[in-house]
């Protein structure tokens, strides 16, 4: 393709990284080895290439030595490739005219004790790259323009604090609940560690001021239906779920002035069909048409249609005049455009039944601790007061099973690593028995106490003060006596070394988390990968932990990995910032990695149209032939759709078919001799 | 009539025959009834003992227990047995050796200078397995060969260490919290009554009670105090072991303890040969330790 053909002129630099590549093969001999290669004008080495020093070497050789080709032999281009791209520019090149040479990650590090094979190994690689410099052209990055709007996709804490942050910053946000109401998880809760403030009361002003926030578009009892597009220019379907009640807005626009729900309750008191509140665990009872609790937001009713009989006794309740109830309602669709997405989609619990020994569902005393929180909340279905299930009592010895299923590798419902906010939620709960029941004792079986965030080994050792007894070592089954209703927790204690069996009134079970059933759909959907554990997975665990591999989608809270809320929060105000960067910039830049299609080649057999992962690629009539035609702004530049075309129409820019070659050659026709 | 009979290798065991003769009868009488026809293993040896034989020398465990095995084969039949014991050798030796090529090569290696193979062409089964299952028997099919039912009967049930596990080899499903059996006890008409600590061991297993009786006999006192919690009016198991340490057990509690129970145990076949309305003196009741009047006198 490019015929102008220029004489190459390389330089090569040699990073010592300190003694990460210089303690384990010889720089001055790779040095050397460099000069001797050809269209290589300068070679030179520095301790560390990426100081600020160590680039002014880049930036000056290419003015003083007319470089047209920079490589670099250093650690990753995951770490530093933008860094020399950088400086390339700087030194008045196009910045993808340089090369790196991984000599660190792949050979100094791997080769630490065999400082001759590492040496002849880093020579191979600076050829290797080397012969790719000599070839490498001026490329121009693509930009595309933005949306100026987002969407967050899970309306729990994470979510909210995800989307108050882009909407404060000027951004119109969609925030998408699939419940009837915001607060997520958060808002089942009691209390929260180690502050011990209650949870609704801090959650509450959140709820309403996304309910109230002018740049944020509050879409609860919605779902995702379909996702299409790029970074900057998302096409969202939502499914706005049938609820059978209308808001002030809806009623107005059928025309009913001043109607709709005003969140009144008329309705649910005259409603005849009862079932299990899932907000309560089913430990209360609520009507067909139904508010979770008092603090919703939306306060706006719902209607469960496969719970509901159609009486119509709500619509006469509701009257006249807010004509809200519409029992005819069905699902409507609403399509947004968006420039980036958010998901904060949360979680789920583990069927912890499934673990028998430990008899949750089969012994009535043997509850979750979200059940736990739920009757010791004010506003849960006990009023507060906790009690056995089986008889009503109030419990005064009350087992704390830790880890239950957590940092479990036998196999079944267990799971391999930490849930992360038992420990501390159980310790919670032990203070809050101590606190409501005079007398009552916690018995905390625990394998670890994880205490690790700010304050939280401080409130450990408040508990210990306080009465809390320890016992370590995982519970092995829980019995039943059927006559007192009461439960044998059998265990060992690994500190004392022996077996123990300690009767219980009530036992806390705290379940292993896990990524709730529709994050395997929604993942697909938005392109996003998982972690082994089926946890949605951040671009890199340290550098990027709140973008995805997808440009322009973001992740917070813990759908990514289990989080508690400070942790949760904190994910969510990084994600907020990371999704409006592109946003405020107005538009991205795109590697230009993509593929291109050289139309002479193409004989539009669209094979490559399957095999392509981003959906990237069309056939298109030009000039009166079908060819394919690559959307620039959605290719990742894999190179599938190039390795895959029978008849080598497809040019992967950056990694052609002649660079390849030229490396490979290098390799086996000039290099390896020992 | 006995063209509809299912046939199977009845292997005794040594315990039922020669401590509870009750048991034995019971099983052919019962079983007979619900179309099943128990046939002797003719030249059957000792299952041989999990404990015993399986702590001193695997080989001969499996050997010992592959021959049984190969009798039944020989016969063409299935292998059905009463005791938990038997059923942890000789349905578990079926299943390893079945499932393991170079162990099985072994066993045959032995076996062949008696001129047998194990071939792994028959299953194993417990006879209260064969009564639950839907496809032999079935609970429905068992309550309709009640003629007497144990109606007002508070009667526990103890499944016993070796029929549950090791879980990972068993095929019962839930091993910790298993119902099959209490669901075949209120077939007869009685209630099963649920106790603490209910799947804990007899203390006879595992050879404790030939190693340590007080302790042994510790471990059973304590569940003959749960027993007594819940007003049982009878214990029932599938396992004469089981049934002796029981039964046998409590006399010796009763010398080395003082303490005195007076609980009736009848293995489930006595059991169930009752409501089919055989006689006490036909289940050979009177050879229990511990007498069973109190219990017969509610439902006679």
């Amino acid at each position: 393709m490019a015929e102008t053909k220029e004489e190459p002129r390389i330089g090569v630099f040699i990073c010592h990284c300190g003694t990460n590549i210089a303690g384990s093969l010889s720089i001055e001999e790779v040095k050397e080895y460099a000069e001797s290669l050809d269209g290589v004008v300068v070679a030179d080495e520095y301790q560390y290439m990426c100081s600020t020093p160590g680039q002014s070497k880049i930036i000056d050789a290419i003015a003083e030595h007319n470089l047209n080709g920079v490589v670099v032999a250093a650690c990753s281009p995951r770490l530093h490739e933008p860094t020399f791209r950088t400086a390339t520019e700087e030194g008045g090149l196009n910045k993808f005219r340089f090369e790196m040479a991984n000599i660190r990650d792949q050979n100094s590090w791997v080769h630490m004790h065999d400082w001759k094979g590492a040496t002849d190994k880093a020579k191979d690689q600076v050829l290797i790259a080397v012969a790719k410099a000599r070839m490498l052209e001026d490329l121009q990055p693509k930009s595309v323009p933005v949306e100026h709007s987002a969407l967050v996709l899970g309306g729990g804490v994470g979510g909210m604090q995800a989307a108050l942050d882009l909407a404060s910053a000027g951004i119109k946000t969609y925030l998408v609940e699939k419940a009837p109401t915001v607060g997520g998880r958060m808002s089942q809760l009691d209390k929260t560690f180690p502050t011990l403030d209650c949870s609704q009361c801090i959650l509450t002003p959140k709820m309403v001021d996304v309910g109230r926030h002018p740049n944020i578009e509050l879409r609860t009892y919605t779902e995702v239906e379909n996702v299409e597009g790029y970074i900057g220019n998302f096409t969202i379907t939502l499914r706005k779920k049938a609820r059978g009640v209308l808001d002030p807005t809806e009623a107005e626009a059928r025309g009913i002035v001043g109607g709709g729900c005003n969140g009144c309750g008329d309705c649910a008191e005259v409603c005849p069909v009862i079932k299990p509140n899932p907000f309560e665990f089913g430990m209360a009872p609520r009507k067909a048409i139904y508010i979770y609790h008092p603090q919703v937001m939306p306060l706006q009713y719902t209607i469960d249609f496969d719970s509901c009989v159609k009486c119509g006794l709500c619509v006469d309740a509701c009257g006249p005049e807010k004509r809200a109830i519409d029992l005819e309602s069905v699902d409507t669709f609403e399509q947004i455009k968006v420039g980036t997405c958010i998901i904060a989609i949360g979680y789920d619990y583990i069927p912890i039944e499934e673990k028998r020994e430990w008899g949750y569902k089969q012994y009535d005393n043997v509850i979750t601790g979200l059940e736990f929180e739920r009757l010791i909340c004010a506003s849960g279905p006990t009023g507060g007061h906790l009690i056995r299930p089986s008889d009503g009592q109030t419990p005064m010895k009350v087992g704390f099973v830790l880890c239950a299923g957590s940092r479990d590798n036998t196999g079944g419902v267990n799971k391999p690593y930490c849930s992360r906010f038992c420990c501390m939620y159980s310790l919670k709960h032990a203070h809050q028995i101590m606190e409501k029941i005079p007398g009552a004792v916690p018995y905390i079986f625990y394998m670890d106490i994880r205490s690790f965030g700010k304050m939280y080994e401080e409130f450990y050792y408040r508990i210990q003060n306080e009465g809390a007894k320890f016992i370590r070592g995982r519970v092995a089954n829980i019995l039943e006596d059927p006559i007192t209703k009461n439960l044998i927790v059998n265990t060992e204690d690994t500190l004392l070394g022996r077996p123990v069996s300690m009767e219980m009134d009530m036992v806390v079970l705290a379940a292993a988390i896990q990524p709730k059933p529709e994050a395997e759909k929604i993942r697909q959907m938005f392109g996003v990968s998982k972690s082994q554990d089926g946890w949605l997975l951040e671009a890199h665990p340290k550098l990027n932990p709140c973008g995805t591999t997808t440009a322009g989608i973001y992740l917070a809270g813990v759908c990514q990995a289990p989080k508690d809320i400070p942790d949760t929060v904190a994910q969510a105000e990084g994600a907020a910032s990371a999704a409006s960067i592109p946003i405020h910039t107005g538009e991205v830049q795109l590697e230009p990695y993509f593929a291109q299609c050289v139309d002479d080649l193409c004989a539009g057999c669209g094979m490559c149209l399957n095999q392509c992962p981003y959906g990237a690629l069309d056939l298109v009539e030009k000039n009166g032939r079908t060819v394919m035609e690559v959307t620039e702004a959605k290719c990742k530049g894999c190179g599938t759709c190039g390795g895959f075309c029978p008849g080598g129409a497809i040019r992967m820019q950056h990694f052609t078919s002649p660079q390849i070659c030229a490396q490979i050659d290098a390799f086996l026709l000039e290099g390896g001799e020992q | 009539m006995s063209g509809n009979m299912r046939q199977y290798a009845f292997f005794l065991g040594c315990i039922a025959p020669n401590r509870y003769p009750g048991c034995e009868a019971a099983a052919i009488k019962t079983s007979a009834k619900v179309g099943i026809e128990l046939l002797p293993l003719n030249g059957a040896g000792c299952c041989p003992a999990p404990g015993a034989f399986g702590a001193i020398d695997l080989k001969v465990w499996y050997a010992l227990a592959a021959r049984n095995i190969v009798l039944a084969e020989q016969m063409n039949m299935d292998i059905t047995l009463i005791c938990n014991g038997c059923y942890k050798s000789i349905w578990e030796v079926n299943h390893i050796l079945k499932h393991d090529d170079e162990l099985r090569d072994g066993v045959n290696e032995v076996l062949a200078e008696a001129d047998m193979e194990f071939k792994g062409s028959i299953d194993v089964w417990h006879l209260a397995e064969l009564y639950y299952d839907d496809k032999i028997c079935g609970v429905d099919k068992l309550a309709s060969t009640v003629t007497r039912p144990l109606t007002g009967t508070k009667i526990a049930v103890h499944y016993g260490c070796h029929l549950m596990k090791p879980q990972k080899e068993r095929h019962f499903g839930d091993t910790e919290n298993p119902m099959w059996i209490d669901e075949l006890v209120e077939a007869l008409g009685a209630e099963a009554v649920q106790y603490r600590n209910k799947m804990q061991c007899c203390g006879a297993g595992g050879g404790v009670r030939g190693y340590d009786l007080t302790h042994s006999l510790d471990i059973t006192n304590e569940k003959l105090i749960n027993l007594q919690e819940v007003g049982a009016d009878a214990l029932t198991e599938v396992c004469p072991f089981c049934q002796l340490q029981y039964d046998r057990g409590q006399v010796e509690i009763q010398e080395k303890f003082g303490q005195t129970y007076d609980l009736p145990v009848l293995h489930f076949n006595e059991l169930l040969g009752l409501a089919q309305g055989m006689t006490p003196q036909e289940l050979a009741l009177d050879l229990h330790a511990i007498d069973c009047k109190p219990f017969l006198e509610k439902i006679l």
